[in-house]
């Protein structure tokens, strides 16, 4: 992190100089310094060695902590609340907590000597290896230190609280165990000061910045250290709390789900949604070494998302279903009360919303691919056909009332728009049909077949074509602009708030300024993408040929989540009310939670799901490839 | 029923997998289950039947009948910024010391260009506010690096090929990422020359009625329109993270010892993570971008109420910077502000 106070003049900087105790010197006539093993903000930690022992060399650690402020009461408080941490240190006895020698304080600096240890912290080990640490290592440590830390917690009348848990706080000495060093002591000295951080950035808990640390702090500290060692990415170069955002299974698949469940446990933000201390977070980790029965089972919740079958799928029973001849692969528009929907029997089917019950069909010559759309003031259900004309039926009693012939299939939706259609024909053009005539009014030649529905904003007219390019006219049909996909653009563009959104077989899904066309973001999938985009929540939702639906963020193309299914998304979502509903190849009908994508049902149908669903009164009103329209409850 | 259509012949071309949407689809994904190939550059034949085509489309296009345009409207009318004759965007901008400081770490770029010609581009603004930190005058040389670096890679980037009529060429990167390599160039430059330095850096392009900002740090742009004042942009503070977590009121926050700390800057590691959003601006809506010696001591509904009275940007500049001071102005204040016309 980076400190915007950090610069004019650092203390330690100025006092560097004479605080260093020089390699030679000796201490109070038994200590000869050795070496400097690191040097803090507050002073410095030697190695000594100890001259009692002639005969032997023994090392011992001193550390040395100066007590530089000016006021003289603040100097005594400092010394008191160092001796006390002291004389506290001294009466522990672990084999994780180095052993204290001797405490001598002055005037402007105190001296601890304490055991020295041979070996290396965790943040050099996690450096100097270039590979993921062996997850039984990192497991045995875990313990080791949940193990040091519940002491500590246990200790009374008060647990002791470590409250700056990171990786190079702890060692691993010559005989591979876990010890613990640097107890806070220079901390007392650091608090109050201006500009510093109390613990470390990217190791704390939330709460230990409200300045509140409990044993439920310290766990919170061994989950960003294990997040650490087991992804070998530093919390401190990634924004705070945000070690959810970096599933550790993501970077390193060798953990099992079991290890990583606990440590995401542990770093809850929340306290009491952790281990409320490291010996509860230890008894989690022994499951793991000794799988009893179920491995899972202390309080280790198996992953959320997918496990809940037991109401995810049985508990969802269509309202009803309603038989058709052949396969439906467009979407079905409710008009009220009335579901119109078109099949690959050539008809077009009108069922009553409330029970599914036929009211009456009407057979085009061709297959119907496009979605019916209801022209509301002429009364008109309105669709094309793959047998090149474009039906308008009276939408009470579906008898035909014109039709307008293209030169070619028109597998494109219409919009319905000032008294007008606009769709497009494999045929190349795009039609704008008065709906009162039956008139074309005029035509636009695009230079490649028109699959998708044209968008209509304001005075635009937007449509994606099968040569990739996508092409704005005004009303009148001018062109205003071209922007030109990779590949062939069958998905419907969308428009909000001066972006124009769609996907291409090229794999990505474009933001272009509505007004000129110009390429605002861009977003790769995985394959490609005929999904049409649905808007809601400040979020673009998307499906992919690769099988995932993707929530992007609309004012900056990113991804917010990502919903992973068993087959091809070429269905468009609907958004209603907080959710995100589509269809699967996988044969699935599937609602998520647009906020966080989690399932929230999937229905199975007979066959697959390429269709969209229409979402109206919290009934999802769509067609599968088994032939039948399903209704079923949001 | 497909006896039927065999019969009447309708549908041959169809059941090999020509015409279907969804059929294809299939088809197609199993196909090219490779990245998509380069773009292929166009044979003459496909040009000429393109502006063939193009010819056809201006010349037979009809007018729609006025009566058609009667009809309900299913989206709300896109209130689009249309300026009357001479009406264009303007700016004011201003950057002061403050009443505690001697030198001034902030730097800030404005620019507007308009023009009137045939293939009405439209007007483009570029305004950058940049916050340095850092001793012996690296805050300073930070900041007015990026500034400058920042709008240097714009001007190349977005100014030229629009000037070059190249701004619609299909391989040009997306203007969202245009304003972020600017910014990381920025970053490779200051981590390169200025070890000591670093700076936050808020740089907004403005196309037509679209504003790009590319973000990071704490300083901040407000868009204020008729519905209220609202930051489109999010401090890349420890503070704010802790307020997001639900650790941290806003006025905790304002409080706390630890709100100068961020975690995103320019001059802080190599691979920088730059925050791109767009935006709508409505007609007569305003931008304003500013360093937080501006925010951290005028709040929001004041600098509000401020930019609203004002109809000239620099007056409103110069008023916001006199309040900042006269609540003591212990940081540097930069602010700018963007008026939009309609």
């Amino acid at each position: 992190m980076v400190d915007t106070h950090k610069f004019p003049t650092k203390q330690p900087d100025k006092s560097q100089g004479e605080s260093t105790l020089q390699p030679g010197s000796v201490l109070q006539g038994r200590y000869r310094i050795t070496g400097v093993i690191g040097v803090g903000g507050m002073g410095s930690v030697y190695q000594a060695r100890d001259l009692r022992f002639p005969n032997v060399t023994r090392y011992v650690a001193v550390k040395e902590m100066l007590n530089l402020s000016t006021d003289q009461s603040i100097r005594e408080m400092t010394l008191k609340t160092f001796e006390r941490e002291s004389d506290m240190l001294a009466s522990l006895s672990h084999p994780a907590v180095p052993k204290i020698y001797e405490y001598f304080p002055s005037k402007t600096r105190a001296y601890l000597v304490m055991e020295y240890i041979n070996g290396r912290d965790l943040e050099m080990i996690i450096n100097s290896s270039t590979d993921f640490l062996p997850v039984e290592t990192v497991l045995r440590w875990a313990l080791d230190l949940c193990d040091v830390l519940g002491y500590l917690h246990s200790q009374q009348p008060e647990p002791i609280i470590f409250r700056d848990v990171k990786p190079s706080n702890i060692m691993v000495d010559e005989h591979g165990q876990i010890r613990l060093v640097d107890f806070g002591i220079a901390k007392i000295f650091q608090e109050g000061q201006k500009g510093t951080m109390i613990g470390t950035e990217g190791y704390s808990a939330p709460e230990q910045y409200r300045g509140e640390a409990s044993p439920a702090s310290d766990v919170y500290g061994i989950g960003a250290t294990l997040h650490h060692l087991l992804t070998r990415r530093d919390p401190r170069l990634e924004p705070p709390f945000t070690f959810h955002e970096r599933p550790i299974r993501e970077v390193n698949p060798a953990v099992p789900p079991e290890f990583e469940a606990i440590i995401m446990k542990a770093l809850e933000f929340k306290p009491e949604d952790r281990y409320p201390n490291a010996a509860v977070m230890k008894q989690a980790l022994e499951q793991l070494t000794h799988p009893v029965a179920p491995a899972i089972s202390v309080g280790v919740k198996p992953a959320p998302e997918e496990g809940g079958t037991t109401w995810v799928g049985a508990g969802v029973k269509p309202l009803w279903v309603f038989e058709c001849e052949d396969e439906i692969r467009s979407s079905p528009t409710v008009y009220r009360g009335v579901v119109y929907v078109g099949a690959h029997d050539n008809n077009l089917y009108a069922v009553n919303a409330n029970d599914g019950t036929f009211r009456w069909k009407y057979p085009a010559e061709g297959r119907i691919v496009a979605t019916p759309a209801v022209a509301e003031e002429d009364n008109l259900v309105v669709f094309g056909s793959t047998d090149s004309l474009f039906y308008a039926v009276d939408v009470r009693v579906g008898q035909l009332q014109w039709t307008v012939r293209a030169q070619g299939p028109i597998l494109s939706t219409c919009s319905i728009v000032h008294g007008h259609a606009f769709f497009g024909s494999d045929d190349g053009n795009l039609y704008a049909v008065r709906l009162a005539t039956g008139r074309v009014q005029w035509k636009f030649a695009s230079g490649g077949a028109i699959r998708s529905r044209p968008l209509v904003a304001g005075e635009l007219i937007v449509f994606g074509t099968e040569i990739g390019d996508v092409v704005s006219t005004d009303l009148s049909g001018r062109m205003v602009w071209r922007f030109r996909a990779k590949r062939a653009v069958s998905s419907s563009p969308l428009e909000y708030d001066g972006l124009v959104v769609f996907g291409s077989m090229d794999w990505q899904v474009y933001a272009l300024d509505i007004a000129r066309g110009w390429k605002v973001w861009e977003f790769r999938t995985g394959k490609p993408v005929v999904s049409s985009p649905a808007y809601g929540d400040g979020k673009i939702y998307i499906g992919s040929v690769d099988g995932s639906l993707y929530a992007l963020d609309l004012a900056t193309g990113k991804e917010r989540w990502h919903f992973e299914t068993e087959g091809q998304i070429t269905s468009s979502p609907a958004f209603a009310n907080g959710a995100v509903y589509f269809g699967g190849v996988d044969g699935y009908v599937y609602s998520v939670d647009a906020k966080n994508g989690r399932l929230r049902w999937k229905f199975k149908t007979g066959g697959p799901v390429p269709g969209s669903p229409a979402v109206v009164d919290g009934v999802v009103y769509i067609g599968s490839m088994d032939h039948a329209l399903y209704a079923l409850k949001a | 029923m497909k006896f039927l259509r065999r019969v009447l012949g309708l549908s041959t071309d169809a059941e090999a997998g020509g015409t279907d949407t969804a059929v294809d689809i299939v088809h197609n994904a199993q196909e090219i289950a490779s990245p998509p190939p380069e773009p292929v550059i166009e044979s003459p034949r496909q040009d000429q039947a393109r502006r063939a085509a193009v010819a056809e489309l201006q010349g037979r296009a009809a007018l729609l009948e006025t009566g058609a345009y009667v009809g309900t409207r299913p989206l709300p009318p896109l209130e689009t910024i249309v300026p009357r004759p001479g009406e264009r965007m303007r700016f004011g901008q201003l950057s002061d010391p403050g009443m505690v400081r001697s030198n001034n770490q902030d730097a800030i770029f404005g620019m507007v260009v308009s023009s009137t010609t045939d293939d009405a581009w439209p007007d483009m603004g570029v305004f950058v506010v940049a916050d340095g930190m850092g001793g012996h005058q690296e805050g300073e040389r930070a900041s007015t690096v990026t500034v400058r670096l920042v709008a240097d890679h714009v001007i190349d980037q977005i100014l030229r090929p629009m000037l070059d009529n190249r701004l619609n060429e299909p391989d040009r990167p997306p203007l969202a990422d245009v304003l972020r390599v600017a910014v990381q160039e920025a970053n490779d430059a200051v981590n390169q020359d200025i070890p000591e330095g670093g700076t936050t850096v808020t740089a907004t392009v403005i196309l037509g009625d679209l504003a790009y900002v590319a973000h990071v740090g704490d300083s901040r742009a407000y868009m204020i329109t008729d519905d209220g004042i609202e930051q489109i942009t999010r401090d890349h503070s420890l503070v704010q993270r802790l307020i997001e977590l639900d650790q941290l009121t806003v006025e905790e926050a304002a409080e706390h010892p630890q709100r100068n700390v961020l975690y995103r800057a320019i001059g802080q590691s190599d691979n920088l993570d730059v925050d791109v959003i767009t935006r709508r601006m409505p007609p007569r809506g305003q931008l304003l971008l500013c360093s937080d010696g501006l925010w951290n001591m005028v709040p929001e509904a004041t600098i509000e109420d401020v930019v609203r009275r004002h109809s000239d940007p620099q007056r409103a500049c110069h008023e916001l910077v006199e309040l900042a001071n006269d609540r003591g102005g212990p940081d540097n204040i930069s602010v700018i502000i963007v008026q939009m016309p309609g």
